[in-house]
């Protein structure tokens, strides 16, 4: 007699998805950021010629980009509370005002919005140019803000209301004491991402004449034609900053998840 | 190709790199060869079908062949047309210049320099095709092939000598200096400590760098930088003579004047680029510009576009 056919099941160690713990998964990231720092860093000190007079040309215009950055976040960050707040009011005329302002902001593409922004602005007062284009860059970002503001809001369950206002909390405390101290936890990282696609979206402001990274680059390039040399630098400063960002922003939230891995 | 004169033009002036065109002629030759083969293979071996089973034939039988004749006919009909057309050279322009180029109402892309080589191209026989391409970039698209020249007010200057060839002058120009009606400027040494705006790249814009004290501003177009300085965000803008004309006693007559013609810069003169080495189309495009200055076509269109 034979055996009978024994089928063997293979047991992995069950990862399907790594652990964000996983030391393998640094890896990408650090290749990204040792890549192009070596370049930043090496090409500049082959070729001196066009690479080190683009270093030497950029700088004022990544301050200049850190500047849009942070004023236009800050703002943003203050308009998406007050839109957040509006869209889950339960005061009809404040839910809709802050409703219609997402839905049209949503919809227009921010190039056309910053335009628009600051050409019609400057029809009706005069600003430098500087804060034009940081309230345009506010407005656009404030409404995907709310969004965020929002649904960290919403992700708090209702318990925690009910129970703040069995013990005679108003509306209001209930908000600014148990709710929001909560929601923080859910939209900062959300807040963090956004941060970084407004640093990457302010290169749109260079159409905007604002001397940020990319127009100051677009000057050099357009006087010496080193296009390629020029472009390649401006991509390089652009993913470093982007890069140390981020992983700021997967520290912040590898703290703020601690009650999750508890 | 609307405008062809003599179909045999191409091959009985021999403008440029005749070995070139004997090649493509053979290539096209080629072409047609191998074309009329295939159309007869197909007509032999699937069209009738005799030398297989007829529920197996796939192409099947003789109304297919005869489409497929035709189609093949008509396309090799085209292709001779296309040999025999005039040589079409693609220029590149950035249509926000007005008068010199800009788009009109009826969305086509007009001014003086489109006429000019128009009439240039009617002179020594070449079909202009005009692209209408971003400034910023446009001479990185010259080098890269995207098109063959760039005629699109561009300034003869020693840098753009050194990585481009230009064709003789067909314009001459100068920086004009453009404040707000209220203001006192006259000059930009005026202007120190003010932001004085230009269209990135452009002579007008190295003209405000190279002023001390001013603080330059770059734009991507021309009619921006108008813009601003019509809401007060900057103090003043430099850019060639006509163009100011068109902007400070048209567009914006009753806000913007014209004060100065930037006293360091001598004349400038406006050329078509080709990239270095191109001398076939260069020698062309050099033949049309003579043609139409020698014509008088430049004074009349001077006065279409310009005027005074």
């Amino acid at each position: 007699m034979s055996e009978p056919e024994r089928t063997t099941i293979e047991i992995g160690d069950g990862a399907a998805i790594p652990r964000a713990e996983d030391r393998g998964l640094v890896s990408a990231w650090w290749l990204a950021l040792i890549g192009a720092a070596t370049l930043l860093v090496v090409l500049p000190w082959i070729k001196p010629d066009p690479y080190l007079t683009i270093l030497r040309f950029v700088p004022d215009g990544v301050v200049i980009t850190f500047k849009v950055t942070v004023l236009s976040i800050s703002l943003a960050i203050f308009i998406g509370l007050v839109t957040g707040l509006g869209r889950i009011s339960r005061n009809r005329f404040i839910n809709l005002i802050a409703s219609l302002y997402v839905e049209v902001v949503r919809g227009i593409p921010l190039l056309v919005q910053l335009f628009y922004i600051y050409y019609a602005l400057g029809r009706l007062v005069r600003v430098p140019d500087l804060v034009a284009a940081v309230i345009a860059m506010a407005f656009c970002y404030g409404a995907y803000m709310g969004e965020v503001f929002r649904a960290g809001i919403q992700s708090i369950d209702y318990g925690q209301s009910e129970a703040a206002q069995s013990l005679g909390f108003n509306p209001r405390q209930t908000m600014t004491y148990v709710v929001l101290p909560q929601a923080w936890r859910t939209i900062l990282p959300p807040v963090g991402n956004e941060f970084i696609a407004l640093l990457k979206d302010t290169s749109l402001v260079s159409i905007l004449a604002v001397s940020d990274i990319l127009r100051r680059g677009r000057e050099y390039a357009s006087e010496s034609f080193n296009y390629f040399e020029t472009y390649t630098m401006i991509a390089l400063i652009y993913l470093v900053i982007t890069l140390i960002l981020s992983k700021l922003i997967s520290l912040m939230e590898y703290r703020l998840s601690y009650y999750d891995r508890r | 190709m609307n405008n062809v004169k003599n179909p045999f033009h191409l091959y009985l002036e021999p403008t440029g790199d005749v070995k070139k065109k004997l090649a493509s002629l053979f290539f096209d030759f080629v072409l047609v060869l191998t074309c009329v083969s295939f159309t007869f293979f197909l007509r032999v071996f699937l069209g009738d079908g005799r030398w297989k089973n007829k529920h197996h034939n796939l192409c099947c039988g003789e109304a297919m062949s005869k489409t497929l004749f035709a189609a093949v006919s008509l396309f090799l009909l085209t292709l001779c047309g296309a040999v025999y057309a005039e040589t079409t050279i693609v220029f590149a322009t950035d249509a926000t210049w007005p008068p010199m180029e800009f788009v009109n109402d009826q969305k086509q892309v007009v001014g003086f320099s489109i006429d000019f080589m128009t009439a240039a191209g009617r002179e020594a026989g070449f079909k202009p095709v005009f692209k209408n391409t971003a400034w910023d970039g446009i001479f990185s698209g010259l080098a890269s092939g995207k098109y063959d020249a760039v005629v699109s007010s561009v300034s003869i200057t020693k840098e753009r000598k050194r990585v481009m060839d230009f064709s003789e002058p067909y314009y001459t120009v100068r920086q004009a200096l453009i404040v707000n009606k209220a203001s006192q400027a006259t000059s930009l040494a005026d202007l120190k400590g003010r932001k004085v705006g230009g269209q990135i790249g452009t002579t007008g814009y190295f003209a405000i760098k190279a002023a001390d004290g001013v603080e330059a501003k770059s734009y991507d177009e021309v009619g921006l930088a108008m813009e601003d300085l019509n809401v007060d965000r900057i103090a003043a803008v430099v850019c060639d003579d006509p163009v100011a004309a068109n902007y400070a006693l048209d567009k914006y007559k009753d806000r913007l004047k014209i004060v100065a013609v930037i006293e360091s810069g001598e004349a400038e003169n406006y050329g078509v680029a080709v990239n270095k080495g191109n001398s076939e189309t260069l020698a062309l495009i050099n033949r049309g510009i003579a043609a139409v200055k020698a014509k008088g076509i430049d004074r009349e269109l001077k006065e279409k576009w310009i005027g005074q």
